[in-house]
C-alpha cells in the first residue's frame, strides 16, 4: 500500500470519541509490521524492539475535530457543540455524517437571505442548527452525546496535491504506518514506538497518558501545520512541497531538532524549518513534560485549510517525512550520535 | 423519475454552460415529442397529446444552475472566481468545487489564524481563491481556461422522505418536465428547458417569443424556511405541504384565475405565501403581448448551495398538478 492509499483509507474512516473506525484500521495496518498495544480510549502503539534499552517515540493523532449534539428536537433538527476547532462560518448548507444508531446524512441549516436582517454573527455554533430531513423520527436514531463528522471523501488535485478530510492528523498517521513498513524486519539501534494517539483535539489528552505509560527517552510529534495560501504571509506558514517543517521552539529540544536539520541535510531530504515563540500545539507540549521529562521534537506537514474537510497537502512533503524519521531511527536517535 | 433526478443533479451546468445537461434532456424526449434548440441552447419542444389545445400552453424548465466562473489566476496558481447566480460566501467557504474534469476547493485562512472579530465575519468573497494543486499560474492555465465554469459539489443523497443534492433547482423541474413529455398527454402543449434563468431569466425570454404561447407555467423549485427557530410566519412554503404556487414574487404578478385554480385542485400544494424572489415567469408573463402565467415551485430548504433538500411527495405533487393545470387549461375548463 503506498502512502497516498494509507492516507485515503485514513481519512475516509473516523476517529472521534466513541467514533474510532480510523483507529481500528491504523491499529491493523500497524499490527502487520510488529506487535501492538492498545492504550487508552483508541491510542495505539506499534513498539519495535532494538539492540539497546533506549526508546524513541513517534507520535501522530490519530483523533480528529467534529461535533457532539448537545439536542434533538421534535422537527428532525439538532444542535451541536464543536469537538475541537471549526470554523462555523463555514457550516451553513455544509453536509455532514451524524454517528448515531446507524450513521444518516445530514445539513447544517443555512439562513435564507429574507430571514437574515444585515450582517450575521457567526459567533455560535449552537445556533446553526442541523438538519437530519427525518422529522420527529430523528430522536429514534440520534442521542445527545453521538457525535458528527464532516464527509468529504479524499481526493487528488493536480500533480501529487490531495484534499479531503481528517488530513489533520491522518498525515501524520499515514507517514507513520509507513515508517512501520520501512523499520519492519531492519536491526535497530534503539527502540522504537510509534504511537497513534487520541484526543489530540481536546487538548493533547491521549498523549498525556500514553506519554507516561510507554516511557520514551526522547519524542518527535508528527502533525501538520499551516500552508501557504492566498492572505497567509510567509512568515506563519510553511510551504506544500518545501518538504518537512523542522520545529524549533523553546519548548523543544534544539539538539534534536539540530540533528534532524543534519541528517536531512546529509540525505538530501527536502526540509523547512518551523520557529515558534513557546508552545507548538501539537503533542510535542504534553510529551516534553511526561514524568521527568522527554526530548523532544515537531516534524511537521505543511497543510491548507486546517481543520476544514477541503485540506489540501502534498504526498512528497509526506516522503520527505517518511524518509527523515527513517533515517533518523536508523541512526539511533540522539543516543546514536 | 428520482433516477432522472439523481442523474440531472449529478450533471453540471452553471449558467451559459449548460450543454451536459441539455444533451441529458435531449436523449430523454427524443421519440417521445418533437423538439428543436435555437440559438442560446433552449430547447423548445411540443407533445402532441389525444386532443387538440383551446389554448397554446407552454411549460417551462430551466436547465441552469448557480457556481463560479474564472476570472483570473494568481502567479502561484490560484484561480480567482466571481460568482453565478446568487450564493451566499458561507457556501462557498472550504468547499469542494469540480471545473471539468478538474478538482478544487475553495481555499481560505485556517480558524486557527484569525483573530476574534474575524471568527464572526464572513471573510469578502473576493478574498478567497480556488485551489486546484497547481504551483503557478502557467501550470494551473494548462488545466484550466479563464471563464470555465465550477461547480460546487454535492452528492445525491436520501434523508428520510427527503431528497439532498445540488442543483435541485431546477433539476426538479426539468425531471417534472421530462417525465411529462414521455408520458400519454391528454392535450396537445409547447415545454421549453431553458438556460440562463440564474443570470436575469434570459433563455426563457427568447423560448416564450419563439413559441408564442396564450398561457404558461414555470416548473421551479422555491425557497423553504421551515427550519429550526424560524417563525411559522417566516416560513414562505414547508417541505411535505405538497408544490407552492406563487401569487405575487419580485418579478412577477401571476394570473388570478389560474392560482385559485391550483389551490382548488383537491392536489396536495401550498400557496408561497411572501412576495420574494422571482422566476422564468418574470419573462414569460411579459412575452409579446403578454402570457397568463403560473409558477408551480418544489419547496426547496438551503436553495443555491450544494445541499438542497427537498421532498420527494412534492415532487410528485408538483407533476401531478403541472397535468391538472395542463388539461385544465388546454381543456378551456379552466379559464
Amino acid at each position: 500500500m503506498d502512502i497516498k492509499k494509507i492516507l485515503f483509507e485514513l481519512s475516509c474512516r473516523d476517529a472521534l470519541g466513541s467514533v474510532n473506525d480510523a483507529a481500528v484500521y491504523a491499529g491493523e495496518l500497524l499490527s502487520r509490521f510488529t506487535e501492538i498495544k492498545k492504550l487508552g480510549n483508541m491510542s495505539v502503539a506499534a513498539v519495535f524492539k532494538g539492540k539497546n534499552d533506549y526508546t524513541l517515540l513517534f507520535d501522530a493523532h490519530i483523533d480528529q475535530i467534529g461535533m457532539i449534539v448537545t439536542d434533538v428536537d421534535d422537527g428532525g433538527f439538532l444542535t451541536v457543540a464543536n469537538s475541537g476547532g471549526i470554523d462555523i462560518r463555514s457550516l451553513p448548507a455544509r453536509a455532514v455524517t451524524v454517528h448515531g444508531k446507524e450513521k444518516i446524512p445530514a445539513v447544517f441549516c443555512a439562513t435564507p437571505p429574507h430571514l437574515s436582517s444585515g450582517e450575521t454573527e457567526y459567533n455560535d455554533i449552537s445556533k446553526i442548527k442541523l438538519d437530519t430531513g427525518l422529522g420527529e423520527k430523528a430522536s429514534e436514531i440520534v442521542s445527545v452525546g453521538d457525535y458528527v463528522t464532516f464527509s468529504a471523501e479524499p481526493v487528488e488535485l493536480m500533480g501529487d496535491t490531495v484534499t479531503g478530510r481528517s488530513f489533520d492528523d491522518r498525515a501524520g498517521a499515514a507517514c507513520l504506518i509507513e515508517l512501520a513498513g520501512r523499520l519492519s524486519g531492519k536491526e535497530l539501534p534503539c527502540n522504537v514506538i510509534i504511537l497513534l494517539s487520541d484526543a489530540e483535539e481536546l487538548g493533547m489528552r491521549g498523549a498525556v497518558t500514553a506519554a507516561f505509560e510507554l516511557s520514551p527517552d526522547e519524542a518527535v510529534a508528527v502533525d501538520v501545520s499551516f500552508g501557504d495560501g492566498p492572505g497567509i504571509s510567509d512568515e506563519e506558514c510553511g510551504k506544500l512541497g518545501g518538504g518537512a517543517m523542522i520545529g524549533v521552539s523553546p519548548v523543544l529540544d534544539r539538539a534534536l531538532s539540530d540533528r534532524l536539520i543534519n541528517i536531512a541535510e546529509e540525505n538530501g531530504i527536502k526540509y523547512q524549518t518551523e520557529i515558534m515563540g513557546g508552545r507548538t500545539g501539537t503533542d510535542a507540549d504534553v510529551i516534553a513534560v511526561s514524568r521527568g521529562g522527554v526530548k523532544t521534537c515537531t516534524v511537521s506537514i505543511p497543510l491548507r485549510n486546517m481543520h476544514t474537510e477541503a485540506e489540501v497537502l502534498r504526498l512528497c512533503d509526506l516522503e520527505s517525512v517518511c524518509s527523515l524519521l527513517e533515517k533518523y531511527a536508523l541512526s539511533g536517535g540522539l543516543a546514536g550520535v | 423519475m428520482f433516477d432522472m433526478l439523481r442523474e440531472l443533479t449529478a450533471l453540471d451546468g452553471v449558467s451559459g454552460d449548460e450543454k451536459a445537461v441539455s444533451d441529458y434532456i435531449i436523449s430523454k424526449i427524443e421519440g417521445f415529442c418533437e423538439y428543436k434548440t435555437d440559438p442560446l441552447g433552449n430547447i423548445i419542444a411540443f407533445k402532441k397529446g389525444r386532443n387538440r389545445s383551446v389554448k397554446k400552453l407552454l411549460v417551462d424548465a430551466h436547465t441552469d444552475e448557480v457556481g463560479l466562473i474564472i476570472t483570473a489566476v494568481t502567479s502561484d496558481g490560484f484561480l480567482k472566481f466571481s460568482a453565478v447566480g446568487g450564493i451566499d460566501t458561507s457556501v462557498l467557504m472550504f468547499r469542494r468545487v469540480r471545473i471539468g474534469e478538474i478538482n478544487g476547493v475553495i481555499s481560505g485562512k485556517p480558524v486557527h489564524l484569525l483573530s476574534g472579530d474575524e471568527k464572526k465575519k464572513l471573510p469578502k468573497a473576493d478574498s478567497l481563491y480556488i485551489d486546484i494543486g497547481a504551483s503557478s499560474k502557467e501550470e494551473a492555465l494548462g488545466l484550466v481556461r479563464l471563464g470555465d465554469r465550477a461547480v460546487i459539489t454535492g452528492e445525491y443523497t436520501e434523508m428520510g422522505g427527503k431528497i439532498k443534492a445540488k442543483a435541485i433547482d431546477d433539476r426538479a423541474g426539468c425531471a417534472i418536465l421530462i417525465s411529462l413529455i414521455r408520458s400519454e398527454s391528454e392535450y396537445d402543449f409547447y415545454a421549453s428547458f431553458t438556460v440562463q434563468e440564474e443570470v436575469g431569466l434570459r433563455g426563457a425570454k427568447a423560448a416564450a417569443f419563439t413559441v408564442a404561447p396564450d398561457s404558461a407555467i414555470a416548473l421551479e423549485a422555491t425557497t423553504a424556511a421551515d427550519i429550526a427557530g424560524a417563525a411559522d410566519s417566516q416560513k414562505v412554503c414547508c417541505l411535505g405541504e405538497g408544490p407552492a404556487v406563487s401569487f405575487m414574487d419580485r418579478a412577477t404578478v401571476y394570473d388570478r384565475a389560474y392560482y385559485s385554480a391550483a389551490l382548488d385542485s383537491g392536489i396536495k400544494c401550498q400557496p408561497k405565501a411572501a412576495v420574494a424572489g422571482g422566476n422564468n415567469s418574470g419573462s414569460l408573463h411579459l412575452s409579446r403581448g403578454g402570457v397568463r402565467t403560473l409558477a408551480i415551485s418544489v419547496p426547496c430548504r438551503y436553495i443555491h448551495s450544494p445541499s438542497c433538500v427537498a421532498d420527494r411527495e412534492d415532487i410528485e405533487n408538483a407533476g401531478r398538478l403541472a397535468v391538472y393545470m395542463i388539461n385544465g387549461i388546454c381543456s378551456g375548463n379552466i379559464e
